[in-house]
């Protein structure tokens, strides 16, 4: 193995590779030094503060709830305001099977997911029968309505308490490692590994033949269809696999906090959050969903350590003074001044 | 020469309005056919059942001897059925090459074509509408007259037998509409399509067309050669009116 040190590049020999990494300021835009940032910030924070790591966990959850929702307002060229009813399902499908099936996590998760599958299938001809307005009530409505139902089956699902781990019936956590900090650790870098991969797939996605076809649909669906692109298709495929990855967030919610409550997930305050996440991120930019979810979790923080009681009153309005200033978003800055830089030259506004 | 498309008696109503009352004619593959009308005939409610954008309620449209009445739109794009629109609907948010890509990737089913692959192809057609230079703006940012070319190149990309151009005169001065006619003369020599031409402007027609049907109220009332058709008594009536 060599290793040389040239002018603008660092250089990698290997067997018979070579790899080569350009550390001129223009290539700085290599996603692998954003990754080590991330990956080693809640190592720095759990040596200084502990509690802090909480917050990076819901960052990086937030942000792979959005991510999926960008594939999903892509692919569908509709908003879903309605995110939270697949966490819902991912969350309670969760927490029923670990309490009474006593499954482990593994399996929660397999099940988490297919149900995500089965209801994003059966919820996507939504994005076809409806458009605008009425698509965004409908999709609206159904967290609503899986709240009431949660109510209604209290037996079930524990109405307003929710459902949570008590002796003999636990929701298994993930990580069990005696220690409070080190758990929260391996959390953040489990909700960390989740979003990135959420974050690696989307880019392939977005990158490849089918990110085209989805931009044409965003822009025009009549005419996508008249030119060959099967509408219908890609609307069903990019809304259920966004739901079944969105479940999956549930799941791990049902797992990390060991318990799990539709009166958290499914009420519009948890979509507004999303839904700020995207917004201030960059308008279903996916690695501008990464940015927004850490600016609102920690602006969340902040203000509730700093203002207490009037932190749910402020917390929105700053956000919408926000979406006032920033209509393209966090990212939208850095787009700007690198606007040049992009290739290929496709590019997802919405 | 082969009948490339036959539509047989087709009617469409909105409600209480006949925009279409049974339609019959048939194209012949390399012919240039001239659809014209006043406004409101149903020239573009006709073409928009050809092409899937419509249901027909009542009626047959066969493509190539296949029966493609209850076809979805992308289906018959696939088998060769393609379009421009009267009013540009360019995607606006995409590039000129990028739009023109979606074309070249889905017109036809081609499995294992790469995006690079399509890309490529798809500067060959920016390039024969003359908007190469203009590959990586946003489709929004061009001219009318580039956007017709934009529509041009997103419809041959598709590699169509059979493309419809509806009012392509519509917006244009007199040198761009000169620029637009020999264009598509050129792109109908040079990939070998056969041109439904749906147009108000009477002498574009009489030109290029070489056979040409005339709708009125939704009715075919005439169809035959540009200068026969541009005599008959019912075709002047419709555009002048009666004396």
């Amino acid at each position: 193995m060599e290793f040389e040190v040239k002018r603008e590049r660092l250089v990698l020999r290997a067997g018979g590779g070579k790899w080569e990494w350009h550390i001129e300021p223009r290539y700085w835009r290599n996603p692998l030094i954003f990754v080590g940032i991330l990956i080693v910030a809640p190592v720095i924070i759990y040596f200084w503060y502990p509690p802090l790591l909480a917050t990076v966990i819901e960052a990086n959850l937030l942000a792979a709830i959005a991510i999926p929702l960008a594939l999903m307002t892509i692919g569908t060229g509709r908003m879903n305001f309605g995110p939270q009813f697949y966490i819902g399902i991912g969350g309670y499908a969760a927490a029923l099977l670990s309490i009474h099936a006593h499954l482990s996590p593994g399996l929660t998760m397999i099940a988490a997911a297919l149900g995500g599958l089965i209801f994003g299938f059966l919820m996507s001809p939504l994005a076809i029968i409806s458009g605008g307005l009425y698509y965004s009530l409908l999709t609206l409505l159904f967290p609503l309505l899986f709240l009431e139902v949660t109510y209604i089956f209290t037996d079930l699902f524990k109405g307003d308490t929710g459902l949570s781990s008590t002796p003999g019936a636990e929701i298994t956590p993930l990580v069990s490692t005696g220690s409070f900090s080190l758990n929260l650790l391996c959390y953040a870098l489990i909700s960390l590994t989740i979003m990135l991969v959420y974050l690696f797939i989307m880019d392939k996605i977005f990158r490849s033949r089918y990110a085209i076809q989805m931009a044409a649909i965003n822009d025009d669906e009549e005419v996508a269809n008249s030119i060959g692109v099967n509408v219908n298709k890609v609307k069903i495929l990019s809304f259920t696999i966004a739901a079944t990855l969105v479940a999956v967030i549930g799941w791990f919610y049902a797992h990390y906090y060991q318990a799990f409550s539709g009166q958290v997930f499914l009420p519009l305050s948890f979509m507004l959050k999303i839904f700020m996440v995207t917004m201030l991120g960059g308008r279903t930019q996916i690695y501008g969903c990464v940015i927004g979810g850490y600016f609102i979790a920690f602006l969340e923080m902040i203000l509730i350590r700093t203002t207490g009681d009037m932190s749910p009153v402020l917390f929105p309005i700053i956000l919408l003074i926000l979406l006032l200033v920033l209509p393209e978003g966090l990212f939208g800055l850095y787009r700007k001044r690198h606007y040049r830089e992009y290739m290929p030259t496709l590019r997802f506004r919405r | 020469m082969t009948e490339i498309l036959k539509v047989s008696n087709v009617s469409k109503h909105f409600g209480g309005l006949t925009a279409v009352n049974d339609v019959s004619f048939s194209i012949n593959e390399g012919e240039t056919v001239g659809l014209m009308g006043p406004n409101g005939a149903g020239k573009t409610t006709l073409v928009n059942m050809i092409c899937g954008s419509y249901g027909v309620d009542s009626g047959k449209i066969e493509f190539l001897g296949k029966d493609i009445t209850k076809l979805p739109p992308w289906k018959r794009c696939k088998l060769g059925i393609c379009r421009t629109y009267q009013i540009p609907r360019p995607f606006p948010e995409l590039t000129t090459i990028a739009s023109v890509c979606v074309s070249a990737l889905y017109g036809k089913d081609r499995p294992n074509r790469s995006l690079e692959d399509a890309m490529t192809e798809a500067t060959h057609y920016l390039e024969f509408v003359g908007l190469f230079s203009k590959r990586n703006v946003l489709a929004r940012d061009l001219t009318l007259f580039e956007m017709r070319g934009l529509e041009l190149a997103r419809a041959l990309a598709t590699q169509p037998k059979l493309i419809f151009v509806d009012e392509v005169m519509a917006g244009l001065n007199p040198v761009e509409a000169e620029k637009a006619v020999r264009l598509i003369e050129h792109a109908k020599d040079q990939f070998g399509v056969t041109v439904l031409w749906i147009e108000h402007v009477m002498a574009v027609l009489m030109r290029a067309a070489e056979r040409v049907i005339v709708l009125h109220y939704g009715e075919k009332i005439a169809e035959g050669p540009p200068k026969e058709v541009a005599d008959n008594p019912m075709v002047i009536e419709s555009y002048l009116g009666r004396s």
